[in-house]
């Protein structure tokens, strides 16, 4: 388990680095269809602005530390939840009466 | 893949977001109850693989682009209920963190690719997987159903929330994903391949699937 939790976080890091330098400029499906349909003008902003909106933290002028920073930062955050959510299932266990696991 | 808000119609969205919230707590439950505790360490750290792999686009032709949506792969290494959960944490820290993915649309979201992404791929390899070939087949299928099955569903809801004429919309839509899910087949089929030589006990066959 160890092994493997370090080969996935390293690749983890190894994609939030280099990622950002291999990956395609173009629009992903959905943004090509609604562009070439013409609904693409519909897309709203929820009223939230984010300071990492569309993966690149804002404060960072050069696109390599922008998107890294950014994916180091979602990264993180799923890895968090993960550890909270894992702890938290654990807890439950123990806590449950023993008649209803 | 991810839709942005002002896509999808009033009725859709409410709907599909009223839809999601009770769906997802009863994952939540089921989880912390049956989850495998040896499997807890890989939760957090298959959230933060897959987030960063969906961060990285690659060319599927004519000038678009798609990236990996990750329900096969987390469906077999958590199983099909918690990968629901890790993949609906994954795409909430992107509709609210990054904007990508509206935040009306969080419940469309949820349904195209946390649930119909995570279990087409399970069921892919619960229905097919047996022996080394087959389980590979099986593997490589569940990554594209999940992203098929995932756009099929994003189409319907596009559909019905009028943005554009059926046909193009569906034809467009089906066959950039019908490309987009063979790359994901194939990626799905070499990260398992490379679990599975560091730590085989990992990866959910056919045979020990529950459903």
């Amino acid at each position: 388990m160890r092994r493997l939790v370090l080969a996935f976080g390293f690749a983890t890091l190894g994609l939030v680095a280099a990622g950002v330098l291999i990956s395609s400029t173009f629009p992903d499906g959905l943004e090509r269809v609604a562009a070439t349909l013409g609904f693409a003008s519909r897309t709203r902003n929820a009223g939230l602005a984010s300071p990492f909106a569309n993966y690149e933290a804002r404060f960072f002028h050069s696109r390599w530390p922008a998107q890294a920073s950014a994916g180091l930062l979602g990264a993180a955050l799923l890895y968090g939840f993960g550890v909270l959510f894992g702890r938290t299932l654990k807890r439950k266990r123990r806590n449950a009466p023993r008649n209803t696991r | 893949m991810h839709i942005p808000d002002g896509f999808l119609s009033t009725p859709v969205w409410v709907s599909l977001d009223a839809a999601a919230a009770p769906v997802i707590g009863y994952f939540v439950r089921r989880t912390q109850a049956r989850f495998d505790e040896t499997r807890v360490p890989l939760l957090g750290v298959m959230g933060a693989f897959v987030f960063a792999a969906q961060m990285i686009n690659f060319p599927v032709g004519a000038g678009t682009s798609g990236h990996l949506v990750g329900g096969a792969l987390l469906a077999l290494t958590l199983g099909p209920w918690a990968a629901t959960v890790v993949m609906t944490a994954i795409l909430v820290v992107q509709a609210l963190v990054f904007q990508d993915g509206g935040i009306t649309a969080l419940g469309a979201n949820i349904l195209n690719m946390a649930l119909a992404g995570v279990w087409l791929g399970h069921w892919a390899v619960k229905l097919i997987g047996g022996g080394a070939a087959r389980q590979r087949a099986a593997v490589f299928l569940g990554g594209w159903l999940s992203v098929f099955g995932a756009a099929l569903l994003a189409t319907v809801e596009l559909s019905l929330s009028h943005v554009a004429p059926n046909r193009p919309l569906f034809a467009s839509m089906l066959g950039i994903h019908a490309v987009t899910g063979f790359i994901e087949g194939v990626i799905t089929v070499a990260v398992l391949e490379a679990i599975a030589r560091l730590s085989p006990r990992f990866i959910f066959r056919g045979e020990q699937m529950e459903s």
